[in-house]
């Protein structure tokens, strides 16, 4: 393979992946320079092994895979600490309670409305971001990305079973977070 | 009349017995993410159309996994990083 054959292809089918790779990255480190630097080094790894890589397979398995390697092997240990989300900060701020009282004042139901999305997504964020980095990754990966059990194991060199059951409780985990948001948005849980 | 009182309680028919309900928890996740034989998804389907607290648990489980894929935002991915990526790697060629 020529270089510039080998440079059209890695462009064709490895840079499309940018997207869903950059927010595994931001997930998985919680900080936007980290997550840059960690997709710059899987993207130089992945030219470096290219010829390694079978045209038309899963390319964003592969490099899924090499990334979170790279996170495990290097990465971590010379990132900064990931930022500390504090759940209890934000756990008690939308609380029933809190909107019904005196603070409910801010709260009208226009801003309500408008901001519901928002807020939905910023509670599930700060939940799935106090978790362990394994249970994070391994919900990212299925719900996030749509990867299947099979691929996950691939990714994360992990037996299936393990795929399922730690999966199951990095869940029951999250579950237990945002059961109290829930119960305040009115759903019964 | 008083079965029918215990399966409004309990929510559960006479149909449903614990370990079809144990087995139906297990299958939970599988079925949510659409990992299941057609067989186990069968014996979800009828399971959960005669025990409510199984229905309801599988309602929250969907719930839980849409909160995930339908409410967490996407990372604007930075511009100048396709960029830079491509411009790293003709450097180190």
């Amino acid at each position: 393979m020529s270089k510039e054959e080998k440079d059209a292809r890695f462009e064709a089918e490895l840079l499309p992946v940018l997207d869903p790779l950059y927010n595994f990255a931001y997930r998985l480190t919680l900080d936007e320079d980290d997550a840059n630097d960690l997709v710059q080094e899987t993207y130089l790894k992945a030219y470096r092994f290219f010829d390694y890589f079978e045209q038309g397979t899963n390319a964003k398995a592969w490099l899924f895979r090499i990334l979170k390697n790279s996170f495990i092997n290097e990465f971590r240990k010379k990132s900064k600490q990931p930022a500390k989300v504090d759940y209890s900060e934000v756990e008690g701020y939308y609380n029933t309670d809190d909107v019904e009282g005196e603070s409910g004042v801010a709260t009208t139901s226009d801003m309500r409305t408008q901001s519901v999305q928002d807020l939905i997504g910023d509670e599930v964020a700060g939940a799935l971001n106090a978790l362990p980095v394994d249970f994070r990754t391994v919900i990212i990966l299925c719900d996030l990305e749509g990867f299947t059990y099979e691929e996950m194991a691939k990714i994360l060199d992990i037996p299936i079973g393990t795929v399922r059951s730690r999966l199951h409780r990095a869940r029951n985990s999250l579950k237990e977070k945002l059961e109290k948001y829930a119960k305040s948005m009115g759903y019964n849980s | 009349m008083e079965s029918k009182f215990k399966e409004a309680v309990s929510g559960k028919s006479e149909r449903c017995n614990d370990t079809d309900c144990e087995k139906v928890a297990d299958l939970l996740n599988a079925v949510v993410d659409g990992e299941v034989t057609a067989e186990e998804q069968e014996f979800f389907n009828a399971h959960i159309e005669d025990c409510i607290s199984c229905f309801e648990s599988h309602d929250k489980q969907k719930l839980l996994k849409g909160l995930v894929s339908g409410h967490l935002k996407r990372i604007i991915v930075p511009e100048s990083l396709a960029l830079s990526i491509k411009a790293k790697i003709q450097e180190t060629v």
